[in-house]
């Protein structure tokens, strides 16, 4: 009998190999950046992983919102009226695949609204509750900041509208997924796991097994459900708890509307899970958020109208939907969400 | 009285005894790792910035000062659960995001730019997706 | 007044039966108010007394004292219908119908540990039926099956142990039986 209760333990504590996993971890684009790269040396990662931060940075200086960067100075320039100013190649391709994606979404998801990020207090590192000025989010509502008001001609970008202030916070980091992959399949790395501020993107597998990532319950400090992100996938999600303020026991995220210039409310998360593609990072960061947005009876349509098929939304602890095709590819950890979740579609 | 039939008698179990105690082993082993995948975390790391500033065993009770950004963090390991107590932070996500004890989950003071990591000897999953 | 007196003829098995039943009564009750280390594990002693019985009696006697055992238990705990009696008599039922099977296997091979074993794995099933489709309809509990599958194992060999013993004695000493010295 004890023989039989020392295996069992021996069988419980699993084996502790040590594995040519690195880790690390930095902070950036206001949030964590977390990269693990599997089968390499200790020294390659981690002059792998610090080149990555190290563009990272430099992206996140580039588009910074509210401090002096190329972003902000474009903004600068469409707030004074049709001044056309100059932009790098690379920015103007991304402003280009964010008004297709704008299109795509009817509006939903606009980058265009940074003057309405701005009122509700959400260009700061830290932000608190705003005095909610109804007037200012009415004229920036009828203001009617659109991507399609962006005009790039040659090297040079202007706008039609004074109104349109671009903000890449839904846009940017998964932008960045993009730019790591692609980084880390010029360099050879076979197996890697990328994650910033939640958004993963994957590349081979870890060791034997597919990475594996959880999805974060949105009031537990535990993950609702688990998956496995098969080489060149990403996952993505909106939600409510990340950047949020309360004001008189309401919630307001970070999730603006731009058709009601309100912080969208009765939805406490979407994940999107995107197949490989040359933009899959960029499209977990994107498409999240006209679902996110849509009214309950509109989801399925803005998901299909963005060609996600994986999505899982949570609406509120007891009301939870998944779409089948995520459906087979999760498995739950939170059994109170699971006997919750409804399959659509 | 009925006869009975003679039966041998020690105390080794028999052929079949031993086969029928492996299977119900390893039929316990099964269980264990179909419903036992929620790992209770043994270790704590605590990242600031980039750097590691510590790995902590979680079976003990401890308070810890970490200075961050913005300033201290307070953070309690108790038994083999942790949390933020109280942050240099506005709001306090951190705080909120009360006790954690199983391997892979993460509390994150974004503004002070202090992590902390539940280990195990296996993780149910190698990131967070949030 | 006149008495009425009923005359049950009996015979000296029956008498057995009794007492065995008793016995068995007895440790169900011990085992009911013992503190448990953890709830729903207890080292289910009373299996010990219808193993015995089934291999002294036969099957049918067997089933017969374990359900008066769960019957006659839950009247003197005060429980009968409650959940816990209905979990009594699950376990119950379901390790008979397990002992109904197992008998037939060769006894040169397979003694009462297996059948112990058997037994014991048999009653925690039937039992986390009626928890999981009445009791808590939801997957909940589900971290507690290894352990009590474990619980099953380990006592499961020590009352087979125990039973094995228990019958040799019965074996050396014959006409005096165990349950007549009691």
């Amino acid at each position: 009998m004890r023989l039989l209760l020392i295996f069992t333990f021996v069988f419980l504590s699993g084996c502790n190999k040590p594995e040519p996993l690195y880790n690390t971890q930095s902070y950036i684009f206001g949030t964590l950046v977390d990269i693990s790269i599997y089968g390499e040396s200790e020294a390659r990662a981690q002059a792998i992983s610090d080149q990555i931060i190290r563009n990272f940075q430099d992206l996140h200086s580039r588009l910074h919102a509210w401090q002096p960067s190329e972003l902000k100075a474009i903004n600068q320039a469409f707030a004074l009226g049709k001044t056309p100013v100059s932009i790098a190649p690379d920015i103007a391709a991304m402003i280009n695949e964010a008004t297709k994606l704008s299109m795509q979404s009817k509006g939903a998801f606009n980058p265009s609204i940074g003057g309405l990020i701005a009122a509700w207090g959400f260009h700061y590192d830290e932000f608190k509750p705003v005095k909610i000025d109804e007037n200012k989010i009415k004229n920036l509502v009828t203001a009617n900041p659109k991507m399609t008001d962006i005009v790039i001609e040659e090297n040079k970008i202007y706008s039609n509208n004074p109104a349109v202030q671009l903000d890449f916070g839904g846009y940017a980091k998964g932008y960045a997924l993009d730019i790591a992959l692609k980084y880390l399949r010029e360099q050879g790395v076979k197996h890697a796991l990328v994650n910033i501020g939640g958004n993963i993107i994957a590349l081979g597998k870890h060791g034997k097994q597919p990475w594996r990532v959880g999805i974060q319950h949105p009031r537990k400090p535990s993950a609702i459900a688990t998956l496995d992100l098969d080489s060149g996938w990403a996952i993505g999600t909106s939600g409510d708890y990340q950047r949020y303020f309360k004001l008189h026991e309401k919630r307001y995220c970070h999730i603006i509307n731009p058709a009601t210039g309100y912080p969208v409310q009765g939805i406490q998360a979407v994940t999107v899970l995107i197949p490989p593609q040359m933009n899959a990072g960029t499209l977990s960061d994107v498409t999240s958020k006209p679902i996110f947005i849509a009214q309950p009876t509109t989801r399925a349509e803005a998901a299909k109208a963005m060609h996600v098929e994986n999505f899982l939304v949570i609406e509120s602890t007891d009301r939870i939907l998944v779409s089948k095709a995520l459906a087979k590819r999760m498995t739950w950890l939170d059994k109170d969400a699971a006997t919750h979740a409804t399959e659509i579609q | 009285m009925q006869q009975r039939t003679p039966l041998k008698f020690n105390n080794k179990p028999l052929a079949g005894d031993q086969l029928v105690i492996i299977a119900s082993f390893a039929l316990v082993i099964v269980l264990f790792q179909q419903f036992w995948s929620f790992e209770h975390a043994s270790k704590l790391k605590i990242r600031q910035g980039s750097k590691i500033v510590g790995t902590y065993d979680l079976d003990q009770t401890r308070e810890l000062h970490i200075h961050g950004e913005l300033g201290d963090s307070h953070i309690i390991i108790n038994q083999g659960k942790v949390r933020f107590k109280q942050s240099s932070c506005n709001n306090q996500y951190c705080v909120h995001q009360g006790w954690l004890s199983l391997a892979g989950q993460v509390a994150i003071c974004l503004p002070n730019q202090i992590s902390l990591q539940l280990v195990g000897a296996k993780s149910t999953y190698d990131s967070l997706n949030y | 007044m006149t008495r009425s007196i009923i005359n049950i003829s009996t015979t000296a098995e029956d008498h057995h039966i009794a007492k065995l039943t008793a016995l068995a009564i007895g440790l169900h009750i011990l085992e009911a108010i013992m503190p448990s280390p953890l709830p729903g594990v207890k080292p289910g002693i009373t299996n010990i007394v219808t193993l015995f019985v089934l291999y002294e009696y036969g099957f049918a006697t067997a089933a017969w004292v374990s359900l008066l055992r769960v019957f006659a238990s839950s009247l003197l705990l005060g429980q009968f219908l409650s959940p816990t009696f209905v979990l009594s008599l699950s376990g119950a039922v379901f390790s008979l119908c397990a002992l109904y099977v197992a008998q037939h296997l060769p006894k040169k091979y397979f003694s009462a540990i297996t059948l112990s074993i058997l037994a014991a794995f048999a009653h925690i099933a039937g039992q986390l039926i009626i928890v999981r489709l009445w009791l808590i309809p939801h997957t909940g509990v589900a971290y507690l099956i290894p352990i009590f599958a474990l619980a099953a194992l380990i006592f499961g060999v020590i009352n087979g142990l125990i039973t094995r013993k228990i019958s040799t004695n019965n074996r050396l000493f014959k006409n005096k039986s165990l349950y007549d010295a009691i």
